[in-house]
């Protein structure tokens, strides 16, 4: 799964990608079509180059790196050996100057997370007046006779004044003179740089990574993320896991977002609790947990273990489908089904549904849900549902949000052995502050 | 040497025209070729394409654009790489036009160029911010045919206007059309203490009371105003709106027996989209427009020439042109200023 592809599961990594502070087009390509990372030794390696980044001031290095282009197109052809025009040969110039200050930069600041190649002499062909500074023409030094085209043109142009006929046919001999005498030398530049195509390539890469790594790290540091320890199997759990998007709003508004514990293997999961206790925010921050570690982003928990899983698969249930023909209920059946299958065939997967049936009667719902726990008794990677109904198998484990206390939600999740869902769905339709006599005939019928 | 002096004065230029074929290239190649560069850093774009050897609408014989050394240009990078001088590429601006990015040069050895810059208003003001860094005193843009948008004083200070037969071919009818445009140019600026105020807004319809009380419509823009159901005129002294004038606002302002008390409001010239005659009659009744940005009109010149054929005599023009607008008007071609 690429990034880009793990964008479209619903649960707030689009608002961690469209918070995240990468300067260059290319770094912002390069983290959309990166791969998710599977193994423990790829992802250890990586958050060791982003702990790197994290300690260390980058300010000086993003600074350069906003003058980074994407060039690859350019890059490819120099390596087919075309021969490049004015643009291309000044883009390549301006990669191998900005890579080489970064390189100096980073060995300023001993930073090894990232490794920059030897560009020096790229910058010395296409600096031939030792400049040094960002910008490119076929220059006089190249050649004597361009300088001397160069002079006779001037000479005949002056300020532009309007030529007779004879001038003006010896004026265009030159300028083809020129342009012909341009081409030969850009031809040989060409023919010099090809050889380096292939590490102005990795200069490229690498710039590019350097940029996502620095807005990984400024990002962890704005949101409270923590590095993720972890594992290829075995237990996954949080401590202090929130949802940074739902706390960054709440702080806002200037209240409290409160963290919530959890932990699972290879039992299924499931969350019961009040309605607005937050059951699908935990889904939610546990699929964007997932991904963020995977994809070596810092993770939304105080501290945390994650075990590797191939997939993420999110059941929210409203994938209704009109054009297709199908209620809601179909598509929730049908999406689940996928799951189960996925499981059967042994794949590692992370599958987080909400409230399954809930779209029909509450007797063959439980039956249904409870159906799905038998079923899936044991899922390599890990399995969390939501509920509202009392389900009796013994094999799950099972949170509960404290719900309710003295009128204030607590949103704590704690383990609990009974399948009995709390009761607490008027209190709440209560204090939503709905029509009275509405609540006081429900009262009625539960009394009855 | 007319009016070079005064361009001097400003950091930003603009040169628009009021038609196709009015002249204007020959009056930018006309300022190129005399600005003083070993005094001031010049940088040249356009709005639009300009430069090209023959008129793509008309099939005429253009003027090209002529760089002097020096001398920075913008362009789209397919134009770039047929210029016709020597220059050094120093930046490519993150601007794309249909062309391609859009690049920056430094003439080296003088020569032709197509010039095709940023095509909108906000890219031209964020390229006049960007050249700044290659420490320019002035930049120029060339504006598109009849768009008067890039003279907009948000995006340069100075304007230089082109008319010609093109426009018109009745002398009368050209030296109407034209003046009317000059005294939009001219309208007054705001000189008020909700000024500042004003010029924060960014969309809708506005209005100032007589306690300096700023209130909004709710309207959109102008176009909106159907929806209105009481006359917004009422104890009102400014009505200011941020997108265009247009004449629907115009006549409900005039009609308005408040029309003596109150002033209309834009943010400047390039805003004002109504026509003359109803211009006039707003007038009559005492209604007044002022601006809250102003550009300075350095000069008109004209091209009394259409690509139809047709020739006006161009010092009959000049004179009537001059008499008529109260600024110098020049004829570049005729006075043949060596181009």
């Amino acid at each position: 799964m690429t990034f880009k592809s793990a964008l479209e599961i619903d649960c707030g990594l689009r608002f961690m990608y469209d918070m995240l502070d990468i300067i260059s087009p290319c770094g912002r390509k390069m983290l959309l079509e990166s791969e998710m990372m599977t193994t423990k030794r790829e992802i250890d390696f990586h958050y060791r180059r982003l702990n790197e980044i994290y300690d260390k001031d980058c300010t000086r290095i993003a600074h350069k790196l906003m003058c980074l282009k994407d060039i690859h197109t350019t890059l490819a052809r120099l390596e087919n050996g075309t021969v490049l025009d004015d643009i291309e040969l000044f883009e390549v110039k301006y990669l191998a100057i900005i890579s080489s200050e970064v390189r100096t930069l980073l060995q300023e600041q001993k930073i090894v997370a990232v490794g920059l190649p030897v560009l020096e002499k790229v910058v010395e062909i296409l600096d031939p007046d030792r400049t040094n500074i960002p910008t490119f023409y076929v220059y006089d030094s190249y050649s004597d006779e361009l300088r001397q085209v160069r002079k006779q043109i001037k000479a005949i142009q002056g300020n532009g004044e309007e030529l007779p006929d004879e001038k003006r046919a010896e004026l265009a001999v030159l300028l083809q003179k020129n342009a012909d005498l341009e081409y030969e030398i850009r031809e040989r530049l060409s023919g010099e740089l090809k050889e380096f195509a292939g590490n102005l390539g990795v200069a490229l890469r690498n710039l590019s990574f350097l940029d996502i790594l620095i807005a990984k790290a400024a990002q962890m540091k704005k949101f409270g993320l923590c590095f993720p320890v972890v594992v290829e199997e075995g237990e996954t759990f949080y401590n202090g896991m929130f949802n940074p998007q739902v706390k960054d709003t709440l702080l806002g508004l200037g209240k409290e977002y409160m963290p919530v514990d959890i932990s699972f293997e290879r039992e299924p999961v499931t969350i019961i609790g009040a309605n607005m206790g937050g059951k699908t925010v935990v889904l939610k921050c546990l699929a964007l947990n997932q991904l963020l570690a995977q994809f070596g982003f810092g993770v939304a928990a105080h501290d945390c273990c994650v075990s590797l899983v191939d997939e993420v698969l999110m059941c929210i249930g409203d994938e209704q489908s009109i054009v297709k023909g199908i209620s809601s209920f179909a598509a929730e059946i049908l999406a689940i089904d996928a799951v189960i299958k996925k499981i059967r065939d042994g794949r590692c997967i992370l599958a987080l549904v909400d409230e399954p049936a809930r779209t029909t009667n509450p007797v063959e719902g439980t039956a249904l849900v409870e159906g799905l726990l038998e079923v899936i008794s044991d899922v390599k990677g890990g399995f969390v549902l939501t509920t509202h109904y009392n389900i009796a198998n013994s094999a799950v484990k099972r949170y509960r949000v404290k719900g309710l206390r003295e009128g204030k939600m607590d949103y704590t999740l704690e383990v609990t052995h009974s399948g009995d869902v709390p009761h607490e769905a008027v209190a709440i339709a209560e204090s939503l502050g709905i029509d009275p006599e509405w609540i006081e005939c429900t009262k009625r019928n539960l009394n009855n | 040497m007319p009016f070079i002096n005064e361009i001097l004065k400003y950091d930003s230029l603009s040169i628009v025209g009021l038609e196709k074929n009015v002249g204007k290239t020959e009056c930018l190649n006309y300022i190129l070729y005399r600005l003083p560069l070993h005094r001031k850093k010049v940088a040249v774009t356009s709005i639009g394409i300009d430069g090209e050897n023959k008129d793509q609408v008309t099939s005429t014989k253009k003027p090209e654009i002529f760089l002097r050394e020096g001398m920075y240009f913008s362009t789209a990078e397919t134009h770039y790489r047929e210029r016709r001088l020597v220059s050094e590429l120093v930046d490519i601006t993150n601007e794309r036009s249909s062309l391609g990015r859009i690049v920056t040069a430094k003439v080296s050895v003088g020569g032709k160029a197509l010039i095709s810059g940023p095509s909108s208003g906000v890219s031209l003001r964020r390229w006049v911010a960007g050249v700044q860094k290659f420490g320019i005193d002035l930049t120029i843009i060339d504006g598109a045919i009849s768009r008067l948008s890039s003279a907009s004083p948000a995006i340069s200070k100075a304007m230089v206007l082109s008319t010609g037969a093109a426009f018109s071919s009745n002398i009368n009818t050209l030296v109407q059309k034209t003046k009317f445009v000059v005294e939009m140019i001219g309208l007054p600026k705001l000189d008020d203490v909700t000024r500042d105020a004003l010029c924060d807004i960014e969309s809708g319809v506005w209005g100032v009371d007589f306690e300096d009380n700023i209130i909004d419509f709710k309207l959109t823009s102008a176009l909106a105003l159907s929806s209105l159901k009481s006359d917004i005129t009422v104890g009102m002294r400014l009505i200011f709106t941020v997108g265009a004038l247009t004449d629907k606002l115009l006549n409900m302002v005039a009609d308005s027996k408040n029309v003596r008390n109150v002033t209309l409001v834009v943010k400047d010239f390039t805003k004002i989209f109504v026509t003359e005659q109803c211009y006039r009659v707003f007038c009559a009744r005492g209604g007044k427009i002022k601006v809250l940005q102003k550009s300075k009109l350095i000069a008109v010149c004209v091209n009394p020439t259409a690509p139809n054929g047709y020739v006006l005599d161009s010092d009959i023009l000049c004179e009537k042109l001059q008499d008529a607008l109260g600024l110098p008007v020049y004829d570049i071609v005729k006075n043949n200023y060596d181009i």
